[in-house]
């Protein structure tokens, strides 16, 4: 096998992980809290209910029955039009893409009818609903399996898009999400399914949520910033850990939800700091990259000692093989080199 | 049925007709701009007919021709005008012209054709989960049953046996082709029989006929045996938009079809029924006309929205 970056396909999880939750199982668990506390959610989507793909809804038929748990034909329009009227009916539907890119079959729903109807109506209905979407290359998925699509609606008004990076966060703020009432876009980078976590005590506390717009510092320190979501937090911290045996201090932000954006946070670390490096699968034109960017020169430029850097795929369709995939998709060697670039300028 | 019913449905014919008739002349007087009107002219009998089927409770998705229903479900002309002319008086305060009512079950026209035919089905969902015995109607066009919503719906709905009724509104044209250029099958009710469900054609222009067939239709979605598929075949006697020229249907074409006028049609029924009177068609031709009228000055009086209404209701 071609030797893989840090989260190897396949790998046996160390003996020692074992007992700790899961990046997969932590989302699960949310699902069966909430629905043990919600009568109104249910969840739609492919084999969801016989033979979950990806597993993440793996004994919720077993536990609520063939009402809450619904296997839906191959229709991706339907799947997420439904959800948006069954939200009008009063109930919470969490729909399934098998894969996230699936979701550019439906996204008139979702602009148009989910994000907006309520404005359209002038605030006559709410649109509870979440969908939940395997994101992310690493795994020689190809091109229309691999993608990370949140930048397009994160674009769109009316939605929130979250994007967590480890167990806690996962299981947290898809609490958080079931327990708001706006269309939420649940973004889950498959090669952190296998993962395992330690967790903090209120991880097992079943009313622990965490607010949509508070982003996470995952590392403090004093030279650059370092934006990074989902998996590229865990590479971003590799990285850091490199440049600290040179005396680098780096200091690392997961934003946790792009849209709300805790822009604050952001800002605040970039002031300090006065570097930036903004790094995420996402497509870097029109991406999030940017927009992290633009808001931080907006209103912090005169902090920056230099030009922030902004990694991403170049504007490639993720490939298949893996020689190819690792040229498009950032890693922890790329994210090294992009923040020694900003400490030369 | 009884003659208040029916003449309370010639009524609704005629204030759809009228109010339809002022929304066009808020827009030739410049009133309001944008995208011109999307008249149902010569289409009143479907809504009509369809709306008076349904019970309390019950919902309809209207299409961009979405006049008929929200007057046929009993919403208010004076607020349906003021939606439709921009005033913060509408129900959608200015926001969009999708005019809704979630009070009267009407969720109003979206921008995308065919688009909120899965939405409804969703509610149908949600009804069939939760237990009341409601239906739901989405309103779509022979044109909006080439969308892949559509399809997607028409099979969801099919499989899960939601209480939806699929009202096909079919009025010949989608904008300039007729309906020969784009389905090449008979009618669109035969696509029924590909989703498991019933599909039936009704005489759009017959009033009675859509009341009793979406009646029977709303009956078997209550009973829980599932979804149907209604086509009422009608005619756009109106253009696509206001300004249209027509310049792709010849002009005796839409004159022949000016004698099928379902208004005037039931209206000579009512006659030889002899439910309508000497004199008692103008006199109800007088009162919707008021109707009308007061409807446009109330839209005319209100104010627009302030700037920060702009800023409100984007999340909830």
């Amino acid at each position: 096998m071609f030797p893989r970056r840090l989260f190897e396909h396949g790998a046996k999880i160390p003996p020692e992980q074992k007992k700790l939750p899961g990046y997969r199982g932590a989302i699960n668990a949310a699902l069966m809290e909430e629905m043990e506390r919600d009568s109104h959610i249910i969840v739609m989507g492919q084999d969801v209910g016989k033979a979950p793909p990806f597993g993440v809804t793996l004994g919720l038929l077993d536990k609520f029955g063939p009402e809450r748990v619904l296997d839906t034909p191959i229709s991706e329009i339907a799947m997420v039009g439904a959800a948006v009227g069954a939200a009008i009916g009063g109930m919470r539907a969490v729909v399934e893409m098998q894969f996230g890119d699936f979701l550019s079959c439906a996204i008139d729903q979702v602009v148009h009818e989910a994000a907006m109807i309520r404005y359209l109506t002038g605030g006559q209905v709410k649109v509870p609903m979440v969908i939940r979407l395997p994101c992310g290359a690493g795994q020689g998925t190809g091109s229309h399996h691999a993608q990370s699509m949140y930048s397009w609606f994160v674009h769109s008004p009316g939605l929130r898009v979250v994007v967590p990076s480890t167990a806690a966060d996962a299981k947290s703020l898809m609490k958080t999400a079931l327990r708001q009432d706006n269309p939420v876009l649940f973004f889950e980078e498959k090669i952190l399914y296998r993962t395992r976590w330690e967790v903090p005590p209120e991880y097992y506390n079943t009313d622990f949520t965490i607010p949509f717009g508070k982003a996470d510092v995952k590392r403090q320190g004093r030279d650059v910033t370092v934006v990074a979501t989902l998996a590229m937090v865990h590479y971003a911290i590799e990285a850091a850990r490199r440049l600290e045996k040179e005396g680098t201090s780096v200091e690392i932000i997961d934003p946790r939800t792009l849209a709300p954006l805790d822009r604050e946070t952001i800002l605040a670390s970039v002031r300090k700091t006065g570097r930036l490096v903004v790094v995420d699968e996402a497509y870097l034109s029109c991406g999030i990259q940017g927009e992290i960017i633009a808001s931080v020169t907006e209103k912090a430029f005169h902090h920056l000692k230099a030009p922030p850097a902004r990694l991403g795929n170049p504007g490639v369709p993720v490939p298949f093989a893996p020689t190819l995939e690792e040229a498009v998709i950032p890693n922890i060697d790329k994210i090294e080199l992009a923040i020694r670039g900003t400490l030369t300028n | 049925m009884d003659r208040k019913t029916k003449i309370e449905m010639l009524r609704g014919m005629l204030v759809i007709r009228h109010l339809e008739n002022k929304w066009g002349e808020a827009y030739q007087r410049r009133e309001i701009d944008g995208i011109p009107p999307s008249l149902g002219t010569g289409q009143e009998a479907v809504s009509m007919g369809a709306c008076m089927a349904l019970k309390p409770g019950d919902f309809v998705f209207t299409t961009h021709r979405g006049v008929g229903p929200q007057v046929a479900m009993g919403m208010d002309p004076d607020r349906i005008m003021a939606d439709l002319c921009y005033k913060a008086t509408g129900y959608n305060k200015g926001k969009s012209y999708h005019v809704t009512s979630i009070e009267h079950g009407v969720v109003g026209m979206g921008g995308i054709v065919g688009g909120q035919i899965p939405v409804a089905v969703g509610l149908a969902l949600a009804f069939k989960l939760r237990g009341p015995k409601q239906v739901v109607m989405p309103f779509f066009g022979e044109g909006a049953s080439n969308e892949g919503a559509f399809h997607e719906a028409a099979n969801l709905a099919a499989i899960w046996k939601l209480p939806v009724i699929f009202l096909c509104e079919n009025n010949m044209y989608a904008i300039s082709l007729r309906f020969e250029e784009f389905i090449a099958v008979r009618s669109v009710a035969i696509r029924a029989k590909a989703y498991g469900m019933p599909g039936v054609h009704v005489d759009g222009n017959d009033v009675l006929s859509v009341y009793r067939v979406v009646n029977k239709a709303a009956e078997r979605a209550r009973r829980g045996l599932g979804p149907s598929l209604v086509e009422a075949k009608t005619y756009r006697l109106a253009g696509h938009l206001l300004d249209d020229p027509g310049y792709y249907r010849p002009k005796e074409e839409v004159e022949e079809q000016w004698d099928k006028c379902p208004i005037l049609r039931f209206k000579t029924q009512l006659e030889s029924e002899g439910i309508l009177g000497k004199g008692d068609m103008e006199r109800l031709e007088h009162e919707v006309k008021e109707i009308a009228e007061k409807a446009a000055d109330f839209a005319r009086k209100s104010p627009y929205p302030e700037a920060k209404e702009a800023f409100t209701n984007i999340f909830a």
